[in-house]
């Protein structure tokens, strides 16, 4: 299977062995005797070290707890696409909220960080900065839009 | 003799299930309301019976003091907790709730409306000798005299809305060119908030502290302090971190921050329950901030050193009994901390990020104690705070507070909603955290190390992809069979194992 997480990919193989399963990734090896002890939650063996694993899934979003930390990786199904085209200029919604003010117009010159829009969620008005230098292609909303999570807001080229 | 007959909590998550476990323990029924959002929520169930009042959305629910008026007339309740948030620092709430007939646990609303107007408190305060920041709290706002009195008070200003709370609306500006921009910003918020955007003025008083001291008042003429706590670790004017004692006082600073406290109660003519709010400077002075008239988000650490119930003290306040101690009889013992878990990415840029709690572990232990709203299934909601729920430890001293919450978090699991629990961890186990240099740029200053790395260790993407595949091996056995009731949670269920 392949896992994503950010902008890396993982290729990693799942293979039976003999006392357990056989993990390969990134060219390392890993051998592991997982037992389930319930819902999402499983004791990972390593050897003589035991460790607890707490996963969950949302449609291809795997989201687990490992040495307390959480982290969320990205599925990629066999026969999809490879890597989501992300265009790395393209800001959008990271939350369902409303669109409070818009800072710029399509032609203008940004900077990286610049404020350019503000979304109102969860009572408070978070700004929504630009990902890096450039000129602004397109804004796709206007103030007092409601906006669902994924919505392309701005382009910047 | 219960204090009350039924009360009913007019509020939501964790703060109303903190409310319905003191009652539970006092013998007083309760009674929870609730937004469409929230009919499965965890204080709905624990609670001994439920009112719809409304839509998601807080302005026709949790907001609408006609539907939550109605909820207790429906259900009997005579008396109404209003938790923090929402209406609880409302003084037309307190109002009616009281005409009709009902006893509001909180002060009454003329004090309400004193302290929660900044312009009017700031002025009280100044009245009755306890120090403000240097400011403006005038009635004239246009933008000219405001930018004139800007430019008098002295970079960097700080921008407040007169009848704000939670740091909304609230900016620190450091030069004049940004001024006016950042005023419309903050007036704007003010509006959508609070329904009004006058500003105050104050100095920004560079790397403070803030200090709060935590007063109960009765209706016989007792006020008292019960100690201070220390909530400097914040986030955009949002508190994350907070503890009693406060590391940067000594005895004597303790005694003359508390005292400015008592007295600023005293001037407010204040009952029951509150916050005086304290900004202590680099050098010790400390100013005036304003005063909450309610419960606090991080009363749980007064109670872990004092070994009161606050909420029990509200109540038996709320029933005209009087503070049955005086202030001689206040001995705190140890330290507590306290950390918010928010709903919030702090890979970016501390967006609040809504969504299903999909798996939830939290944690227990000596010294830990855990004010949550949460199950497992949990929709978090774009409608509402986007706090989680606290953690709080006590310890004998600050090492071991700091001990148990190291611990604590470590063993904190939520999955499905992207949280700052990893933040929190970074900042109870940075060094100056544990030397107690704190101020409220705190996280800020350390952000780099504050934020987490997004990809997981190897090791952990090869056990996550071991788990997976079992799954599936264990999913197409079950699907054979019957439907698995844990597969939208993408759990593991133990009778598929082979």
């Amino acid at each position: 299977m392949r896992l994503r997480c950010g902008d890396q990919s993982f290729d990693v193989e799942v293979r039976d062995a003999r006392d357990g399963l056989e993990v390969r990734v990134a060219g390392r090896s890993f051998r592991f005797a997982l037992e389930p002890v319930g819902p999402g939650v499983f004791v990972v063996r390593e050897g003589a070290r035991a460790r607890t694993l707490h996963l969950a899934r949302d449609g291809a979003a795997i989201h687990l707890s490992w040495g307390g930390v959480a982290y969320t990786l990205a599925e990629e199904r066999e026969g999809a696409r490879a890597a989501r085209r992300h265009d790395p200029g393209a800001l959008e919604a990271p939350m369902p909220g409303r669109v409070a003010a818009v800072r710029v117009t399509a032609g203008q010159r940004v900077a990286k960080g610049e404020e350019l829009l503000v979304v109102e969620a969860m009572k408070m008005e978070n700004a929504l900065r630009a990902p890096r230098d450039g000129i602004v292609r397109a804004v796709h909303v206007l103030a007092g839009d409601a906006v669902a999570p994924g919505r392309p807001l701005v382009e910047i080229e | 003799m219960p204090l009350f007959r039924k009360v009913l909590v007019a509020n939501r998550g964790e703060i109303a299930v903190r409310v319905i476990r003191t009652c539970r323990v006092l013998g007083i029924p309760t009674v929870a309301v609730f937004s469409e959002a929230d009919r499965t929520s965890r204080h709905v169930r624990e609670a001994d019976e439920a009112v719809a009042i409304g839509p998601a959305e807080a302005r026709q629910s949790y907001l609408s003091i006609d539907n939550i008026l109605a909820a207790a007339r429906e259900s009997g309740a005579d008396a109404v907790h209003p938790g923090y948030g929402f209406l609880s620092q409302s003084g037309d709430f307190a109002d009616a709730v009281r005409d009709a007939g009902l006893v509001f646990v909180g002060p009454p609303g003329d004090v309400h409306r004193r302290l929660g107007d900044k312009q009017a408190s700031r002025r009280l305060m100044a009245a009755a000798g306890v120090p403000v920041v240097p400011g403006y709290d005038g009635d004239e706002q246009s933008d000219t005299r405001l930018l004139a009195e800007a430019c008098a008070i002295g970079w960097p200003v700080m921008l407040k809305p007169s009848r704000g709370g939670g740091g909304k609306g609230m900016r620190v500006v450091r030069r004049e060119e940004g001024f006016l921009d950042a005023l419309a910003a903050s007036r704007r918020e003010a509006r959508g908030a609070f329904g009004d955007d006058t500003m105050v003025l104050e100095r920004f008083v560079e790397r403070p502290r803030h200090v709060e001291v935590q007063v109960m008042a009765d209706a016989h003429g007792r006020t008292v302090h019960l100690g201070e706590r220390e909530c400097s670790v914040q986030r955009r004017h949002q508190k994350v971190v907070e503890e009693t004692p406060s590391p940067a006082l000594t005895a004597a600073h303790r005694e003359a921050l508390c005292a400015a406290g008592v007295a600023a109660a005293r001037a407010a003519g204040y009952v029951n329950a509150g916050t005086v709010e304290f900004l202590l400077s680099p050098d010790r002075a400390f100013f005036f901030l304003e005063m909450n008239t309610r419960l606090q988000v991080e009363h749980a650490v007064t109670e872990a050193v004092s070994g009161l119930d606050l909420v029990r003290l509200q109540l038996e306040v709320a029933a005209g009994r009087p503070l049955p101690f005086a202030q001689a009889d206040v001995a705190p013992r140890g330290h507590a901390l306290e950390c918010r878990l928010y709903a919030e990415d702090p890979q970016n840029d501390d967006l609040p990020s809504p969504g299903r709690v999909l798996h939830l572990s939290e944690p227990e232990g000596p010294g830990i104690r855990v004010d949550s709203g949460l199950d497992a299934g949990s929709e978090v909601s774009v409608h509402y705070d986007p706090l989680l729920s606290k953690i709080i430890t006590w310890g004998q001293d600050r090492p071991e507070a700091i001990e148990r919450m190291r611990d604590a978090l470590r063993r904190t699991v939520v999955l499905g909603v992207v949280s700052n629990l990893a933040r929190l961890r970074a900042i109870v186990e940075h060094p100056a955290f544990a030397a107690g240099e704190l101020h409220t740029g705190f996280i800020e200053e350390h952000l780099p190390e504050l934020t987490p790395t997004p990809c997981p260790p190897l090791e952990a993407i090869a056990a996550a992809a071991a788990a997976l595949s079992r799954r599936r091996t264990a999913s197409a056995g079950a699907r054979r069979s019957a439907p698995d009731p844990w597969a939208n949670l993408g759990a593991w269920r133990m009778g598929d194992e082979r």
